[in-house]
């Protein structure tokens, strides 16, 4: 662990400074894909399928290809000379529907033309001939003995690595996964039981609404392939795009300027081979920018079924789970089967549970993909996990905190077998919580209030490197592959660079997401910025603080066990040097560099998976309608269990991020589907929570007992206090009520319909 | 659909300086701010004026740019985010404080919320919590939660309470 | 982008210059005012038209006026400008108070009136309230004008009586008396209202002399019937307990469908929850 140093100790760590993005981005000068234009661009827009699933019988493009200024259509049918199929687990994603469409939205062709109307004007004169088929929507069907394959043959598998399940994409059947865990004898336990809940749970389909939709600009030529991308994880991408052209890893680039938000939603390969393809084929730069509605079409996460049930003893203790989840993954894998082994994890929560068994499946659909979205699985599964720890206290006469601060997993126990320890203090949260929302003092009459908490095995693979590079004058760049999409990585990583060396922060820059310049970083999302390359940061800089040591022994001609490091530089006895007189003393110019260099893998301290927990409270007061059935949240409390927040501002800003989120989904977020249709597929009828939403009273807590892997015992953040909000929500209403609610969105109309049948009983 | 091409030769006052462009009739204000005028600052999310990320100033009223035609900007004065801070770099107010207030993440939903807290402020200098909410409603922002927003507001209004938010 | 196809716009200068415009593109042309419902459907490939034809060019029906006994709104008067009228608030604060909760800040600073009324969108929340007012809209083509009231003029969705190459020039709202008591009331969770109750009543102490009820946003078009206002009317404490049965009764005239808003069931529910608060909020 790097703890060297203690909270108090810090001279820009653990300090809200200002973000380095800040000028940018109130002045409209920062810059996203959507804002970069290329010499000789064109533009690509695509035609989807109407149908959810189908053969393609025919496509006849000559009349769009014909239309001035159109430099090309591209179909299914012109991928010879490249491998058109990608996908982070299996690659059963074509770039472009080959022979069949398996939903409504799918591409099937895109037009290639001189500026962004044009291509948008030629596609309705493309002509495609569809053979229907029986389409699979639920998983019902999904399941059903003669449905129809989505997937008839096995796919070549992905980048996904640390992952410990078995893929059975495509082998005879439309599972798309399936994870199990399971320890103790969870038969006995519920025989043994003093009592029991039960229930079926559903979390909805969700749009990650990243304001920036998928954007990219391609430019394939003898060089190579370059991408601007709107991706989260750009080396990811590469890894796809050099398969897709059987090119040397160095020949691909990709380039990720700001990132208009992710959410996951921008995790791995989406959009990039298409644009790839086009460029490719007509020969010269080409963007293909996404509507809103098209990245709807794009993306959503998974949804979850999940029956549960969850047992305690005589003495209140939990003894048992079980649940059983089905999940809709839609019509490819992407990432989705990351998102069943992480839900399946998660549906245990921080708690010490001696019996649990854990099945899980996912479904290819004919829908639209579903992918890694904030909390992997979590919120889904902490719906069922979270109710159930109410429903337990409830019908055992405890007070839900009190029973949950009786059942937390403690700072070291070993509560999931073949995982690091749990590290965090649990209780101390769930105690700041309580007190935030004065847990003792009754709600006033229409109110209810409730607490909640989840724990996740981060996702992130340890697998990270950087370099920094110490200028003459004394300035320093990073070289770091996360990309800036909000969370503040280009304010967190200087933070860091800047306290090791001991130099001002503003002498430290930030150069990221460029393959082809900045070192390999696996991804950014699972929270895994602040805790791998953070911790890549810490040990780049003390190498180049190592090389400086040793270059000022040979100039000072003294041994390097003379030398002592100080803030900014080196003494030895009188003399003192700073990095900047050293570097020059060194190459006897004022110029020159040192490259300090980090490679973090799954070892030493990172050895053991996950590289931290993620384990975050949330609290809410909310008030009740009943006569609407309306819920508006009064009161908001997050406890974030950080280790050390390295700024804290920023680290509040996700926990409220991601909470709002949470409400979204608690309160009304849902992809709605009629038959093959995705019935609200605009933001004109997809609710997303609004300025209206936000509770009038915040409280935003972090516990900082820097108990984690990571830099200065620091763990990540930025997903947890989405994965209650929705359990918080169906606790506060049953407190309230006394009808309890297992279905999220808690929408008006479903509070309203609850509260009528409990009153017909 | 019509071949025929309605040229609109528009003349505006942008960010205070006097603009010529020729569009066409369908273009929209944001096309032409983007990729005639290239300023970019001016974002484009939903398209169907529920986001406000495309939010700008005509005459002092916010309006989705992204829907407006340019033809509507004709004699009017446009102000884009580009037109906030001063020629010397100094930030406006709002800027300033949706910095220091951690009022943005990605930044994406940000120029049109700045714009539009200009709007709100220009017309009413200390709206309360509520006036600011029910003004700022219709701009999404899917990252900060809007607290630190309402924060930011409320300190330039001279409004805000307390440092934290507790 | 989802970007508009080419049109052209024509820059009227009277009534009938944009009458005959409008006569002279036929099917390919319409009126366009704020566009911010014809250009979302156009982006969306729902219509298509070749030539736009600018009413906000016709001089003169960009004001608000007060007569001996109405309130004029010229058609191409936007939400915000009737939101913020002194002439508007003083007499008809009910209007005020509805166009302030219209869509959001842009919308109402770009949308109009005349655009809301015209596009009979059935989640209009001007319709169901300038109903219950009993508003009567002026409509002018080549061969003069015409008055019609709401019910009239609004035919089903997406359906007016207003003729192709005819334009809507104002409303005239009836000035407020002093025995009027009106509230305009929504509930809405998404961009567009899911129900909305006007309630217009004109009282004598303690007496409701005579009601007018509508709701919004369930049906094709606002809904009222003489036989709910008859219910509505009556001693205070009486009408109170009839509130209920003449929610009934607006229910089943509205009969409202199940869609994305809510089910059938629910939004008669909601018209009894929002007649009583619509009742007790004018009464207040
Ligand atoms: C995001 C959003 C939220 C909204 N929320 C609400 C809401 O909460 N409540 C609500 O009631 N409405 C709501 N609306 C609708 C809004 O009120 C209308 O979009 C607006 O008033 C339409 O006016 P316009 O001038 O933009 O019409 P346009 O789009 O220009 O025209 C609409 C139609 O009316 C016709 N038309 C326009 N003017 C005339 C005229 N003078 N004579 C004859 N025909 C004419 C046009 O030909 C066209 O068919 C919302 C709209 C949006 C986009
Ligand atoms: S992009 Fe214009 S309102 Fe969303
Ligand atoms: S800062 Fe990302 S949407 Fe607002």
């Amino acid at each position: 662990m790097q703890q060297e140093k203690k909270k108090g100790d810090f001279r820009v760590v653990n300090h809200a400074i200002p973000r380095r993005d800040g000028r940018a981005k109130v002045t409209g000068r920062a810059t996203y894909v959507s804002d970069v234009k290329l010499v000789g661009m064109a533009w690509a827009k695509v035609l989807r399928s109407p149908y959810p699933h189908a053969k393609i019988i025919s496509i006849d493009t000559s009349k769009a290809a014909a239309r001035p200024g159109v430099y090309g259509v591209l179909t299914g049918n012109d991928l010879e000379g490249i491998n058109p199929y990608y996908g982070h687990a299996v690659k059963d994603h074509p770039l472009l529907a080959i022979g069949k469409v398996r939903y409504v939205g799918e591409p099937v062709a895109a037009v290639v033309a001189v500026d962004e109307r044009t291509a948008f004007e030629a596609l309705e004169f493309i002509e495609v001939k569809y053979e229907e088929l029986k389409p699979v929507l639920t998983h019902d069907e999904a399941m059903a003995k003669d449905a129809p394959l989505l997937h008839d043959r096995v796919f070549e598998a992905g980048a996904l690595r640390g992952f410990e399940g078995d893929t059975t994409a495509g082998k005879g059947s439309n599972i798309c996964q399936a994870h199990h865990i399971q320890w103790g004898n969870v038969e006995e336990a519920f025989k043994n039981a003093a009592a029991v809940v039960e229930g079926e749970y559903y979390f909805p389909m969700t749009y990650a609404y990243a304001m920036e939709a998928y954007v990219a600009i391609a430019d394939v030529n003898d060089n190579g392939v370059t991408v601007y991308s709107s991706a989260q994880h750009p080396f990811m991408v590469r890894h796809d795009l050099k398969a897709i052209f059987n090119l040397p890893v160095s020949q691909v680039r990709l380039v990720v300027p700001f990132v208009g938000g992710g959410y996951g939603s921008k995790s791995y390969t989406k959009i990039e081979p298409l644009a790839a393809a086009c460029s490719w084929k007509f020969k010269r730069p080409v963007k293909l920018q996404l509507t809103i509605e098209e990245a709807m079409l794009t993306t959503r996460s998974d949804d979850a079924l999940t029956w549960m049930r969850t047992a305690v003893d005589a003495n209140g203790k939990i003894i048992a789970r079980q649940a059983k989840i089905l999940m809709n993954t839609g019509a490819y894998a992407e990432n989705s089967p990351l998102v069943v082994e992480k839900s399946t994890n998660r549906c245990v929560g921080p708690y010490s549970i001696p019996n649990v068994q854990i099945d899980n499946y996912s479904f290819y659909t004919n829908t639209v993909p579903a992918s890694s979205y904030r909390g992997f699985g979590c919120a889904q599964v902490t719906l069922p996990g979270e109710s159930q720890i109410d429903e337990l206290a409830a019908k055992i006469g405890k007070d839900s905190y009190e029973f949950r601060v009786m059942n937390a997993a403690k700072n070291g126990e070993e509560f999931f077998p073949k995982m690091r320890p749990f590290e965090g203090s649990l209780k101390q949260d769930l105690d700041i919580a309580a007190k935030a929302l004065r847990w003792n003092e009754p709600a006033p009459k229409g109110r209810a209030k409730s607490i909640a908490c989840s724990t996740s095995d981060a996702g992130a693979y340890p697998l990270t490197s950087t370099a920094i590079r110490v200028h003459a004058d004394g300035s320093v760049t990073i070289l770091t592959g996360s990309t800036e999409l909000g969370q503040g990585s280009h304010t967190v990583l200087p933070q860091i660079a800047a306290e090791e060396l001991g130099i001002p922060f503003d002498k430290v820059h930030v150069m990221s997401s460029d393959t082809a310049i900045t070192p390999y970083d696996r991804s950014t999302g699972a929270s895994r910025t602040t805790t791998l390359m953070g911790s890549a940061m810490i040990d780049a800089c003390r190498e180049a603080i190592q090389q400086m040591v040793a270059m000022a022994a040979d100039v000072l001609k003294v041994k390097t066990e003379q030398i002592q490091v100080i803030p900014g530089g080196i003494r030895a006895g009188e003399i003192q040097l700073n990095w900047s007189q050293i570097i020059s003393k060194y190459y006897a110019l004022p110029d020159g560099e040192v490259i300090g260099r980090a490679y973090i893998r799954k070892a030493g301290r990172f050895a053991q998976i996950p590289v931290f927990w993620e384990t975050v409270s949330t609290g809410v007061e909310v008030a009740i309608d009943e006569e609407t059935g309306k819920i508006d949240v009064e009161k908001l409390v997050t406890v974030g269990d950080v280790g050390l927040a390295i700024n804290p501002a920023l680290a509040e800003g996700q926990d409220i991020g991601a909470a709002t989120m949470g409400l979204g989904t608690g309160l009304y977020e849902e992809l709605v589907y009629e038959g093959s249709q995705l019935m609200n597929g605009s933001i004109l009828e997809y609710r997303l929570p609004r300025f209206k939403d936000t509770a009038k009273e915040i409280e935003l807590n972090l516990v900082e007992n820097q108990d984690g892997a990571g830099p200065y015992g620091a763990k990540g953040g930025g997903e947890g206090s989405l994965n209650s909000m929705a359990a918080n929500i169906a606790n506060a209403v049953a407190r309230a009520t006394g009808v309890r609610i297992r279905h999220a969105p808690l929408t008006p109309e479903r509070v309203w319909r609850a509260l009528k049948e409990q009153k017909a009983k | 659909m019509t071949d025929v091409k309605q040229i609109v030769n528009l003349k505006f006052t942008l960010n205070g300086k006097a603009v010529e462009v020729d569009c066409e009739a369908e273009e929209t204000l944001a096309e032409v701010l983007r990729d005639r005028l290239n300023l970019t600052g001016t974002k484009i999310s939903c398209e169907v004026q529920v986001c406000g990320a495309c939010t700008v100033l005509v005459d002092g009223l916010p309006v989705s740019s992204c829907t407006l035609l340019a033809y509507e900007a004709r004699g009017k004065n446009v102000t884009s985010i580009e037109g906030l801070a001063k020629p010397d770099g100094t930030l406006h107010p709002i800027q300033q404080a949706f910095i220091d207030e951690f009022a943005f993440q990605c930044g994406f939903c940000t120029p049109g919320m700045i714009l539009a807290a200009k709007a709100l402020l220009d017309e009413n200098p200390k709206p309360s919590r509520d006036e600011i909410v029910h003004f700022m409603d219709g701009n999404i922002c899917r990252c900060t939660g809007y607290v630190p927003i309402v924060r930011a507001i409320q300190k330039v209004a001279g409004t805000l309470e307390s440092k934290h938010h507790k | 982008m989802m970007p508009l196809r080419r049109f052209t716009i024509d820059q009227p200068k009277s009534v009938k210059e944009a009458a005959e415009m409008l006569a002279h593109h036929g099917e390919n042309g319409r009126l366009y005012a704020g566009g911010t419902e014809l250009l979302l459907a156009m982006k969306h490939d729902l219509l298509r038209y070749e030539h736009l034809v600018d009413v906000k060019t016709v001089p003169d029906l960009n004001t608000i006026s007060v007569g001996n006994n109405n309130l004029h709104i010229g058609a191409t008067v936007t939400h915000r400008a009737v939101e913020r009228s002194a002439e508007a608030r003083e007499h008809c604060p009910v209007l005020v108070d509805m166009e302030h909760n219209v869509a959001n800040v842009r919308v109402r600073a770009t949308g109009t009136l005349g655009g809301n009324l015209c596009f009979a969108e059935p989640h209009s929340d001007p319709a169901a309230l300038l109903l219950a007012l009993g508003a009567h809209v002026h409509v002018a083509g080549k061969n003069g004008e015409r008055k019609l009231n709401i019910d009239e003029l609004i035919q089903g969705a997406y359906e007016t009586a207003i003729a192709p190459d005819e334009l809507m020039t104002g409303v005239d709202i009836p000035l407020a008396a002093k025995s009027r008591r009106a509230a305009y009331m929504k509930f809405q969770i998404k961009e567009r209202p899911t129900l909305g109750l006007a309630l217009v009543l004109d009282v004598d102490g303690g007496n409701i002399k005579s009601a007018r009820a509508v709701v919004g946003s369930i049906s094709p078009k606002p809904a009222r019937s003489d036989q709910v206002d008859k219910i509505l009317a009556g001693s205070r404490a009486d009408v109170e307990k009839r509130l209920a049965d003449a929610a009934q009764e607006l229910a089943k005239v509205a009969d409202p469908v199940d869609d994305l808003e809510g089910s059938a069931e629910y939004k008669r529910h909601l018209v009894g929850v929002f007649l009583k608060r619509a009742f007790i909020k004018a009464l207040s």
